[in-house]
């Protein structure tokens, strides 16, 4: 095989594995039911709790991003963190694994690939909500909620990449730690209600997830009248935090990769299956 | 460390050690590889035969970097396999029996076109030779199927076009044809043959335990058994050194007794004979191929009539038999495992 | 002499999908792992409704809306777990294991082997509802008094409600068999929508009339309300009219309209399944 530049291989294996997802996700369209219109009647279901407790009517905005963002949080968890499982049980993992690439790319590869269904989840939450729900957002800058928006996608996906690493050595364990961080981090990540409501302490150890201060922020930047003692952090300090994380998760993950994979090969774990 | 071998192995163990609730009933530790010793020359295709448990599917693992080695230390294109992983994956490709890799709702284009590019292969080039080399193995005309509608032989044959696609100068067959038929195991057999006489410095490293796969395929073959090397060497020596010379088995009727007719020949250097109801069996061990068009004429003259001719060289498995000291099936029994 | 062998299959598919179910829901962990597991899941999701109503609602936790809500939200748990234990199995065992052709093949009542499955899942729930509702009844003030509970009412309508669940998981078990694995486990995508749409956790009155409809029409609805009435003795104004008795009426009867047809959905969607090749079908991507 032609020596090829690196770059050139992390660049080809990440449209490589983006395209089993986009073209299954063409051709089986049942997930449009599932991924996006239920999701939403959840979404609605915390408005109505709102409403029937009167709450503020902001709230209901609030709801309305975070069920928009918890798409991509689920993405994180289940179209790339625990995908590593079922490559394993495939035997592609294997494969992955022999291949000349770096495993980053295959889990950027997979996350990019899901995001086109996410991103239309996600969009279809916050356009019907808006509409069902007369939900007003003021965009107080463009350019600023973009920045927050890119650099919380990737500090998420790259703490989802430093969670896949445990599935290089774990199997059902790692899926099961997968399954029991779903409703804590919604929980604690505030996309119900502002974080903040959980007191200084939580708040600030929630703050590790990215999804925390992201949504913090950009809740400051679409409901501008968000009252002082719901945020957490001003939102510039927040994209700060939120960069500083996306290049730590990112070292971090990539140290991670590397550590467990090679542990699994020690365990002789790469290649079980049936766990 | 020389660059001239493919591969190298010295004093190659693996040991797995069961978790501490999974082994109360069991033993703790499995050694399936025990100081295994071989190097592969750039151009070969070498084998690997033993039954299961042996631990032939455990050196390639090691060899293919999803593996670490307990002990010992195996060198790939002189890349040392534990120190550097990724160095070796450069150089490498691999193919395994019953394989499902893949995703079932993409085509056999679209799936093998997916793999070519974690090797970075241009789309255009990967294209080609994906077509290039579906049309060797057949499967043309199902480019488009969906690999969920494939059946096991059709999926097989998808994977070595996988294994061959990024033309790996080294290339690790895990009991490529399992659970084949008869026909697709003898085209991937051809395949494998041709690919190799067109790519002289390409190396392959197969494990099966198909005895005439070994026998048809390899230029050196190891036996291995429990994890160790029991022999290594060319098929054709391995069997010479258990018998030199091939047994022609005659069933010959109208003849009572062939003795008379062959004895005393200098040509016939060991008879036997067994008398049935309807005719007589001679074993003969001649001193070359060529005695045996005289040694029929006399069984003709002394009046038998040859019923059928059968040459008996010994085979691999005999091979298998004399250095392990028991068959397949025998290992199964004793519970050889995965 | 065919029906005592069809029900001997059925109890031995159910017996052994049980086992089954439970060696694949527990034994990737010791015990003291699983059971902090199968307890944090379900209490961090109800923590969400709790700390909604504790920090926004006029009241708080005293607000007269909690208490019910709470026992909805405890019983809920259940839903998923039962709608997407029984469907699943279906994903499970087709893609991941492999044995889904073996059990077709096998003389296994198919319907008895995937309730099985589901099984483990429901005592896992069982343990997760008990915990929460000794939780808001010791900590958050939620007014169960133990000598004052409806049990005829409660576990009646637990036994009715386990069966509708079970036979709403054949439902979308049937759905699952003629689909490709997404994300989303269909049995926890249903549930979702099933959140909004039973007055779970908001009086049902609360929607815009023609969802309320729609909530009207579902079963597990009618659950709910049975439980707050049985944990509670609260009646929600929507149901005032329905006496306890026609309450399990209905769960009765509309348990047996959703047993017919999830049993005649499912066989459609083997019949299908069959007919195209589905059966061992990969789908993962």
């Amino acid at each position: 095989m032609r020596s090829r530049s690196a770059w050139t291989v992390f660049w080809r294996t990440v449209v490589g594995r983006a395209y089993p997802r986009i073209l299954g996700a063409l051709r089986e369209k049942s997930w449009v039911f599932f991924e996006i219109l239920l999701p939403l009647l959840q979404v609605t279901a915390y408005v109505y709790i709102y409403r029937a407790i009167e709450a503020p009517p902001e709230f209901i905005g609030f709801v309305v991003l975070g069920g928009a963002m918890s798409a991509y949080w689920l993405n994180v968890l289940w179209g790339m963190a625990s995908q590593l499982y079922w490559e394993k049980e495939t035997g592609n993992l294997e494969l992955y694994i022999v291949a000349p690439t770096s495993p980053m790319a295959i889990l950027l590869g997979m996350a990019l690939g899901g995001m086109f269904a996410t991103t239309l989840r996600a969009v279809a939450v916050i356009t019907i909500g808006m509409l069902l729900f007369h939900v007003s957002m003021t965009v107080q800058s463009v350019p600023v909620l973009l920045a927050v928006f890119v650099t919380t996608l990737v500090a998420l996906y790259g703490l989802g990449m430093l969670l896949s690493s445990l599935f290089l050595l774990f199997g059902r364990e790692a899926w099961h730690l997968s399954n029991l961080l779903q409703e804590p981090v919604s929980l604690v990540s505030g996309f119900y209600f502002p974080v903040r409501a959980l007191g200084q302490v939580v708040a600030a150890a929630a703050s590790i997830l990215p999804i925390t201060l992201g949504l913090d922020a950009m809740r400051q930047l679409l409901f501008p009248a968000m009252l002082e003692d719901l945020r957490l952090l001003p939102a510039g300090v927040e994209l700060g935090i939120l960069a500083g994380l996306a290049v730590l998760f990112l070292i971090l993950a990539r140290r991670a990769l590397a550590y467990f994979e090679a542990l699994a090969r020690r365990e002789g774990r790469l290649s079980v299956r049936g766990q | 460390m020389s660059d001239s071998y493919a591969i190298r192995t010295e004093a190659l163990g693996r040991v797995f050690r069961a978790k501490r609730r999974e082994a109360k009933k069991q033993k703790r530790e499995i050694v399936a590889l025990d100081g295994v010793s071989f190097s592969v020359g750039r151009g070969e295709l070498f084998g690997v035969l033993g039954p299961n448990g042996a631990g032939k599917t455990t050196t390639i693992k090691i060899l293919a970097t999803l593996l670490s080695p307990t002990s010992g230390r195996a060198w790939v294109a002189g890349v040392d396999v534990a120190a550097d992983p990724k160095g070796v994956r450069r150089h490498i490709g691999m193919v395994s029996g019953g394989e499902t890799s893949g995703y079932g709702l993409l085509t056999i284009e679209e799936n093998l076109w997916m793999f070519s590019q974690f090797y970075g292969m241009d789309t255009r080039a990967a294209k080609a030779r994906i077509k290039e080399l579906l049309a060797v193995v057949g499967l043309s005309d199902r480019s488009r199927t969906k690999i969920y509608h494939l059946s096991t032989g059709m999926r097989q044959k998808m994977n070595f076009v996988r294994g061959f696609l990024t033309d790996p100068e080294i290339l690790f067959l895990d009991e490529p044809t399992l659970g084949l038929d008869v026909q697709t195991a003898r085209t991937l057999r051809g395949f494998v043959s041709n690919w190799l006489a067109e790519h002289r410095d390409r190396t392959i490293l197969l494990t099966t335990h198909a005895m005439h796969e070994a026998d048809e395929l390899c230029g050196r073959v190891a036996i291995v058994d429990k994890g160790r090397i029991l022999a290594c060497d060319a098929p054709a020596v391995l069997k010479r050194g258990l018998q030199s010379e091939a047994i022609f088995r005659l069933r010959i009727a109208d003849l009572a007794d062939a003795h008379a007719a062959v004895a005393g020949r200098a040509d016939v250097s060991r008879f036997a004979q067994a008398v049935h109801d309807e005719h007589i069996e001679v074993d003969l061990i001649l001193s070359g191929d060529g005695a045996l068009t005289d040694v029929l004429a006399s069984l003709q003259a002394a009046g038998g009539r040859l019923l059928s001719l059968e040459k008996h060289e010994p085979t691999l498995e005999d091979v298998f038999l004399h250095v392990v000291g028991h068959g397949f099936e025998d290992a199964q029994r004793e519970g050889g495992g995965a | 002499m065919r029906a005592n062998e069809d029900r001997s299959e059925a109890l031995r598919s159910l017996r052994v999908a049980t086992w089954l179910g439970w060696q694949v829901e527990s034994n990737w962990a010791d015990p003291f792992v699983f059971a902090i597991y199968s307890l944090v899941k379900p209490l961090a999701g109800a923590l969400i409704l709790v700390f909604m109503y504790a920090v926004i609602a006029k009241g708080g936790l005293q607000s007269s809306l909690f208490p019910g809500v709470f026992v909805g939200n405890a019983l809920f748990i259940y839903v998923p777990a039962v709608l997407a234990g029984i469907s699943w199995t279906i994903i499970e065992d087709r893609e991941h294991y492999g044995m889904l052709k073996y059990v077709y093949t096998a003389p296994v009542n198919v319907l008895a082997y995937l309730v099985g499955r589901g099984v483990a899942k429901a005592m896992v729930a069982t343990i997760a509802v008990v915990m929460m509702l000794l939780l808001g009844t010791l900590a958050l003030g939620v007014p169960i008094r133990f000598g004052s509970i409806n049990w005829p009412l409660a576990l009646g309508s637990l036994a009715l409600g386990s069966a509708m669940l079970a036979f709403f998981g054949i439902l979308l078990a049937g759905v699952t068999l003629v689909t490709a694995r997404h994300n989303y486990g269909v049995g926890e995508a249903v549930a979702g929508g099933l959140y909004l749409l039973c007055g779970v956790v908001f009086p049902l009155d609360t929607l815009p009339t023609w969802l309320s409809s729609i909530g009207r029409a579902i079963p597990i609805t009618y659950w709910i309300e049975a439980w707050r009435r049985a944990l509670l003795g609260q009646r929600a104004a929507l149901f005032s009219g329905l006496s306890d008795g026609a309450l399990v009426g209905v769960i009765a009867g509309s348990t047996v309209v959703v047993a017919v047809l999830a049993v005649l959905a499912f066989r459609l969607a083997e019949r299908r399944a069959r007919a195209k090749g589905l059966l061992d079908m990969q789908t993962m991507y």
